[in-house]
């Protein structure tokens, strides 16, 4: 008995403990984005000026913005695609489709360095792009394809396919069953995948520092950048946006279902 | 029996469907009359399902033809056949209330949007779904998406409804209720029905014919009545319900057709044969277990099968008690079911010596 009190009073304690580690840096990180300290480091009064200064500051806008775009653009392009392959290598028999699906994830842990060295090389030597806006798109849809079939294809293992054949034995030709009935029923995983996709492509900032070329700025390449002048206070509040906004969009989307539910 | 010329809905000549490895089905050729409930019976994996895909046109015949109709349809893609399936899984669309999913078909063909709002309303009466238009399939009992499918296949009205096994899924009573229900429907629509199943009671229940499938090929075609009490294989007897098989060989003939087994060990059992069956293609013979009569060890009486034995199993099934007996004569078990009719004198219990009895015309000859 005792020590199943005791069991009961630590297994909650551990998990509690693990939060703290996880979220300690990040709420500092935001307390001192209030701090009215000129280096962001410690606590010295509370202030908005920083969030002030990075409204009227023209790079991070065009960093964000930058970002942003890049973000939009792969999320629409890597998840089409990605369902499309998926379908393609779901549905269909073909020489080689084993190995294909077992390597789905590899481009996802090779180490980002190999990643952004080789579309380097790739982009300036082979293929002739220019560093900059295109460049990055590019690397970004490369990468995050392969995470948007490996989301669509885990959905289609679990769907009743019978369904489509539904479809064509009530009279509709291949196209309108994919338009009505197959896209439709992936749709919530697509949708899934561009969640996944979205902080991905965001966030990533070895692959872009390869190919970004000079003058192209993302946001974490900006963030990187600002680090030669010390630990700012921009980064705190940039930080702190990057933070709650997510916050943010998870709660919504919590209380959106639970209101469908109900 | 009912044997009415009735002009082929759908008609197989010689169908090959072969997978890699398999034989799926195997140079199968039926006739299903326009009208009436065709079924295909058989354990899984004789090819009754697939058989059911080639009229759909959910797969491609590799011999022979599949006419609908009085047409060949063997290159026909499955949205261009005048036939309808509902799925095992009954595949309503997840994305659609009952209303978008049973007006599918129509809105593929084209109809107008009140002619197809108008129809939609007829043939969800017809089932019995009146307010259910705006649930999803997902907020609707069992039962209420089983009529979904059939409504979703019969308001495009077609030639023929392929059903494969749409019951499986449902419990017991719910399946009882839902075969009933199936009939009347069909009754009242006099679209023809090709339905699939396993369960032997469910193909009983809803045929006007059936036809029983093994191994790709098909073993009989015949009324309920015919496959229950006269199955020609030694696999149909099996497969229709623990019948006592006994193999054997035809060891005296008399003239009125009557016919003396030997069995492999050693069993004497005397059988009425059909005219045309020849006494040399005669493998065996069956006996249902409720044609079994059980009586005392010492009763003295006529009669053409006897044997003693001892009942060494008996479970209780409500109606009757199926009861298991090691015979004297030769290690060999029978089942025969003991009625619990009140009013019935004899009663048995475990270990006891008993007699078994049964007429000659109980013993159904067997002939592969």
């Amino acid at each position: 008995m005792k020590a199943s009190n005791m069991t009961n009073k630590i297994l909650p304690t551990l998990p509690m403990l693990v939060y703290i580690v996880l979220w300690a840096p990040v709420i500092i990180l935001i307390l001192f984005s209030f701090s009215s300290n000129r280096f962001g480091i410690k606590w010295e009064s509370f202030t908005l000026q920083w969030y002030f200064d990075i409204i009227g500051n023209v790079a991070v806008r065009d960093a964000l913005i930058r970002s942003l775009t890049i973000a939009s653009i792969t999320i629409v392009v890597a998840t089409i695609a990605g369902a499309i392959a998926a379908y393609g290598l779901y549905k269909y028999k073909f020489r080689g489709r084993g190995a294909l699906r077992t390597t789905i994830l590899l481009p996802m842990v090779m180490p980002s360095v190999v990643t952004g060295g080789a579309l380097l090389v790739f982009f300036s030597r082979a293929i002739h792009i220019p560093l900059g806006f295109a460049a990055i798109t590019i690397a970004h849809i490369t990468f995050c394809t392969p995470l948007a079939m490996f989301v669509v294809l885990g959905r289609m293992a679990r769907i009743d396919w019978s369904l489509e054949e539904a479809s064509a034995d009530l009279g509709a030709d291949r196209l309108t069953t994919w338009r009505k009935i197959t896209i439709p029923v992936l749709l919530p995983a697509m949708i899934a995948s561009a969640a996944l996709i979205f902080p991905w492509s965001f966030d990533d900032f070895i692959i872009t520092y390869f190919v970004a070329g000079v003058g192209t700025t993302t946001l974490p390449i900006y963030i990187f950048s600002q680090l030669r002048f010390g630990a700012t206070p921009v980064i705190n509040t940039i930080g702190t946006i990057l933070v709650v906004l997510p916050i943010i969009g998870v709660l919504l989307m919590h209380f959106l279902q639970k209101k469908e539910i109900a | 029996m009912e044997n009415r010329e009735g002009i082929p809905c759908v008609e197989l000549r010689n169908v090959v469907k072969r997978f890699p490895g398999v034989t799926a089905v195997d140079h199968v050729s039926l006739k299903v009359e326009q009208g009436r409930i065709f079924s295909l019976l058989g354990p899984s994996g004789c090819g009754k399902t697939t058989t059911l895909r080639l009229v759909a046109g959910f797969e491609t015949l590799d011999e022979g033809d599949v006419l609908i109709d009085n047409k060949v349809v063997n290159d026909i893609p499955a949205h261009k056949r005048n036939c309808s399936t509902v799925f095992q899984t009954l595949a309503l669309f997840p994305h659609m209330t009952v209303e978008e999913n049973i007006g599918y078909g129509l809105e593929r063909k084209g109809v107008a949007k009140d002619k197809i709002k108008k129809e939609v309303g007829e043939v969800l009466e017809l089932m019995q779904l009146g307010g259910m238009e705006k649930r999803r399939p997902s907020q609707i009992s069992g039962g209420q998406r089983q009529r979904v499918a059939l409504a979703r296949s019969l308001v495009l009205g077609p030639k023929i409804l392929l059903l494969d096994k749409p019951l499986a899924s449902l419990d017991r009573k719910l399946r009882k209720e839902m075969q009933t229900e199936i009939k009347q429907i069909q009754r009242e629509v006099g679209i023809t029905f090709l339905y699939v199943t396993h369960d032997q009671k469910e193909a009983l229940t809803i045929s006007d014919t059936i036809a029983v499938m093994a191994n790709g090929r098909l073993e009989q075609v015949g009324t309920p009545n015919e496959i229950y009490e006269t199955p020609r294989t030694r696999f149909i007897a099996d497969f229709m319900g623990a019948s006592n098989i006994f193999l054997g060989k035809v060891i005296a003939t008399s003239s009125s057709q009557e016919v003396q087994l030997e069995t492999e060990d050693g069993l004497k059992i005397i059988a009425i044969k059909n005219k045309g069956i020849p006494s040399e293609e005669i493998t065996g013979i069956s006996v249902h277990p409720e044609l079994i009569d059980i009586l005392p060890e010492g009763t003295d009486l006529e009669g053409d099968n006897k044997f003693r034995g001892k009942i060494i199993e008996m479970n209780y099934q409500g109606d009757f008690t199926e009861t298991r007996i090691c015979l004297n004569q030769v290690d060999r078990f029978i089942t025969a079911h003991l009625s619990n009719e009140p009013g019935q004198n004899a009663r048995f219990s475990l270990d006891e010596r008993v007699l078994l009895c049964w007429s000659r015309h109980s013993s159904k000859i067997l002939i592969g």
